[in-house]
């Protein structure tokens, strides 16, 4: 391990070689490679997180360029998995990073988490969210949820056995999916950058984690809130 | 009458004239006034209602609110 990239780790209060090795030897799956998914991508691999999964199938389009900081204007008409494997093989050459070409989807997504041990939700759509949810629960995976729509946007950890689900926060039954919506871009980095924290923390077993609480960050009012929410009695998962 | 404060997130904020400040925005509604009483009321339209969190605590849209209760309620927020 290179000591002097992640020196500025190393001299962390509570931040040993251990603690990098840790992290070195762990694994994250990023769903979702969009305006979440750029900051997300580009702390994970800047941390020294050992394997990152990408999940995303999509190509980039100019008018994702205003948030999702990961590509480039060359980039317009690729893939963007491609483009993300690059750019963040050029900043972490250390580290694995894995590349998923589609959706996850029902037949995909168990199998696609199976090797990973945190799940970070940067997807763009609540049918995907409820996906994820149903298969961290079954298969015992951590996830960290974050969620944007014009200047607001919230971040919430969940872990299996421990705190509230995602149906508690939001109960699943109703697939109605809300119309698209602006997006402030520093919204996308605020909310994507407290994500791969949480993953981070996570992973080498450091601070508080966002259980049960529901951080919110609205930037017009260039305000944070935090909700708590508490296993809902009524939650069929819980 | 009870005083509450209200503040609506993310794409429900315009059902809010004028637009709540951080605080939120100080009303006074009818003892015995639920959350879905005062969503009606201020024309919010309830399939727009995801969450609805009183003092910082999840709450449902039965709840009764009581003096000084601060009151936030959100949308469905899909985006990343």
């Amino acid at each position: 391990m290179n000591t002097e990239r992640y020196s500025r780790n190393l001299i962390l209060p509570g931040w040993g070689q251990e603690t990098q090795e840790r992290l070195a030897d762990s694994t994250a799956l990023v769903v979702g490679a969009g305006g979440l998914g750029s900051p997300v991508l580009y702390y994970l691999a800047a941390a020294g997180v050992g394997r990152i999964g990408i999940v995303e199938g999509d190509r980039v389009d100019q008018s994702n360029l205003q948030r999702q900081v990961l590509y480039t204007t060359g980039d317009i008409g690729h893939p963007k998995g491609q483009a993300a494997l690059e750019r963040l093989g050029a900043l972490n050459p250390e580290i694995d990073i894995r590349l998923y070409p589609y959706r996850l989807g029902f037949g995909n997504a168990a199998e696609t988490i199976a090797d990973y041990d945190i799940i970070l939700d940067c997807t763009d759509n609540l049918a995907t969210r409820r996906l994820l949810h149903h298969t961290c629960r079954k298969t015992g995976k951590p996830w960290v949820h974050g969620a944007i729509s014009e200047y607001y946007g919230h971040v919430t950890t969940f872990l299996p056995n421990r705190g509230p689900c995602w149906s508690c926060l939001y109960e699943d039954g109703d697939s109605r999916e809300p119309e698209t919506t602006g997006t402030f871009g520093p919204v996308a980095g605020l909310i994507g950058t407290i994500q791969a924290g949480e993953a981070v923390k996570y992973l080498t077993g450091l601070g508080e984690l966002l259980v049960g609480r529901l951080l919110i960050w609205d930037a017009l009012s260039a305000r944070f809130d935090e909700m708590t929410f508490p296993k809902r009695p009524t939650c069929p998962h819980c | 009458m009870i005083r509450i404060s209200i503040r609506l997130f993310a794409t429900l904020q315009r059902y809010l004239r004028p637009p709540a400040p951080g605080e939120g925005t100080a009303l006074e509604v009818p003892e015995g006034t639920t959350v879905d009483g005062l969503l009606r009321t201020l024309g919010v339209p309830l399939e727009q209602v995801k969450i609805v969190m009183v003092n910082g605590i999840h709450a449902e849209m039965e709840y009764v609110l009581r003096e000084a209760d601060r009151v936030g309620v959100f949308p469905p927020v899909a985006g990343g």
